[in-house]
């Protein structure tokens, strides 16, 4: 189990982390959700030790990174994949990390295996592909079969089934009773994998929980309605307060229930082609809970676009 | 420690670019030294020692060892490794001291090598020649001074390296103090003082006299310089040690 406790990172005057704290639990994948520029990345390397915090502290199952004596064999860690020396072969690049912890060349061949790279792992760094790299990273990352692990964007430039392998990994991590913890853009992705969030802004905890609590409070909720009297409806379920935005077979009702607008339709005789609630996606949920919290943001709305991203 | 010790031996081995550099260090003096050995020495002689004269190319190989120190540190900046290596291994002082102890063996190493690629092709030439000359003769001094100002050399690089943390900006400052810097500042302060100040260079007043035969009455003594040298480069060496455990990997 990781425990963040008030950590707090200031570069200069600008704060990055902001008295975070929040708790990775074993057996399940935490996603870690944050605007660019939120602190996500840096709360991970002062998580690692690599950032000295100026306040609180990071502990994994109630002790320090530093306190390991073998650290790789507690956290494995993957925060850039292009951390590697482009003209070492891959094989090479694992075995001067396992020989900093006591590993030895056989799991380097173990953990290559396992991420597909046997056949790759006399081949130089500098000759792989993004998703090669991502690889690599990853095995570097389970080269101490780690109790803990920490991905920054593991996702990051790799192809559909490159994605849903990670995917796999990352599940049967936490299947295995691994406490993971993942930052990730790609949400959708995060949505499928993930068991808890943590969601942060300008460095400041957001949200921290479950995923399907986190949709509660912040995904948008409505109920979709197809039929021929949607006008008649509408009118009816304004005088209880809601609200409809018309589709092409229907509309969207807001600001009330699946069951409210059915006892309505049946109350006054209307025909129901369809009635549904329906929820927000994780994105639009991510959007809107962290949309205070974007430090920078695009001003020309005048594109066809719209605004640029932050 | 003795893993992380043969974790950095490791990197130096499996990166071409240590590699080449410590190659240069040893054979470009070496192919100097053999072809004076083959072409010099018309009188018949050798004025001094073989072994002094690797005096005479040791301040080469002692500037390229230096590359070599920046390079161990600084690589792992410019290719990102350093943040694995501290993750891997988060007490700092650990990772620098197996960084020193690597870098010392190197010199170590390649001081052994020079000795031998320069001096046993330069034996049998000379006795081919039928050229008279000493060994080792009353100069042996100078094998030492050989071993520690590359050992000091390979150490002020690691130190500057760590504290620059990029190549160029550290191989800058490593190569052009002691060619340029030194000489103009120390060079103009002799002629306003109108004395030896050069005596004070900590480079080339002091390490590289490490490998000389003759010292004038006006120079520092041997022992003097090699004090003089050591504390310099202890200087930068415990900058760094601060530096590279204090700041934000």
């Amino acid at each position: 189990m990781i425990n963040v406790e008030g950590l707090t990172k200031s570069y200069g005057s600008k704060k990055a982390v902001d008295n975070l704290s929040f708790t990775v639990t074993a057996g399940r994948v935490t996603g870690f959700l944050g605007p660019n520029g939120s602190g996500k990345s840096t709360t991970m390397r002062c998580m690692l030790g690599l950032d000295r915090v100026d306040a609180g502290s990071v502990t994994f199952d109630g002790k320090k990174y530093v306190d390991f004596a073998l650290p790789l064999t507690k956290v494995g860690s993957l925060l850039d994949a292009g951390d590697a020396h482009k003209g070492r072969s891959a094989r090479n690049h694992l075995r001067w990390i396992a020989m900093t912890n006591g590993l030895s060349a056989s799991r380097v061949d173990e953990v290559l295996r396992m991420v597909g790279m046997s056949e790759v792992a006399k081949t130089k760094v500098g000759k792989f592909s993004l998703g090669m790299r991502q690889r690599l990273g990853l095995a570097a990352a389970l080269l101490g079969d780690p109790e803990v692990v920490i991905l920054d964007e593991p996702a990051n430039g790799l192809d559909p089934e490159g994605i849903r392998w990670t995917r796999d990994v990352m599940r049967h991590l936490a299947d295995e009773g691994r406490s993971v913890l993942v930052s990730s853009h790609q949400l959708v992705e995060l949505s499928m994998v993930a068991d808890d969030l943590v969601v942060i802004g300008q460095g400041k905890l957001i949200s921290s929980g479950p995923i399907a609590s986190f949709m509660d409070q912040h995904a948008k909720t409505w109920v979709r309605v197809v039929s021929p009297q949607i006008d008649a409806l509408s009118s009816l379920a304004s005088q209880a307060g809601a609200t409809a935005e018309r589709t092409a077979t229907g509309a969207d009702f807001f600001s009330i229930s699946a069951q409210q607008l059915g006892d309505i339709a049946g109350a006054n005789n209307i025909v129901l082609h369809e009635l549904s609630p329906q929820t927000g996606s994780l994105e639009q949920a991510f959007l809107d809970a962290t949309d205070a919290s974007v430090e920078y943001r695009g001003q020309d709305t005048s594109s066809p676009w719209g605004a640029p991203p932050s | 420690m003795i893993g992380v010790l043969r974790s950095e031996i490791f990197k130096l081995r499996t990166t071409r670019a240590t590699k080449v550099v410590i190659a240069a260090a040893i054979f470009l003096p070496a192919i100097i030294f053999v072809l004076t050995s083959v072409f010099s020495y018309k009188n018949g002689k050798v004025d001094g020692s073989l072994v002094a004269s690797l005096g005479n190319f040791a301040p080469l190989t002692a500037l390229l060892l230096g590359v070599v120190g920046v390079l161990c540190s600084t690589q792992e900046y410019s290719q990102g490794t350093i943040r694995i290596t501290l993750v891997a291994t988060p007490h700092r002082l650990t990772v620098f001291w197996a960084k020193i102890t690597t870098v010392f063996l190197v010199a170590l190493a390649s001081s052994a090598a020079l000795v031998v690629v320069c001096l046993v092709p330069s034996k049998l030439i000379l006795d081919y020649r039928d050229i008279s000359y000493d060994l080792i003769g009353p100069d042996i001094r100078v094998l030492f001074g050989v071993v520690i100002l590359f050992t000091l050399m390979a150490e002020l690089g690691l130190a500057l390296g760590l504290a620059f943390k990029s190549s160029p900006g550290a191989i800058s400052a490593f190569l052009i103090w002691p060619s340029i810097l030194e000489g103009l500042i120390f060079g103009l302060l002799s002629l306003a003082f109108d004395t030896n100040v050069m005596k004070y260079a900590p480079v080339q007043g002091n390490g590289f006299r490490l490998v000389f035969v003759y010292f004038s009455e006006d120079d520092h003594t041997w022992l003097t310089s090699l004090m003089y040298f050591s504390v310099f480069v202890g200087l930068f060496v415990a900058l760094g040690a601060v530096l590279f455990s204090r700041r934000d990997a």
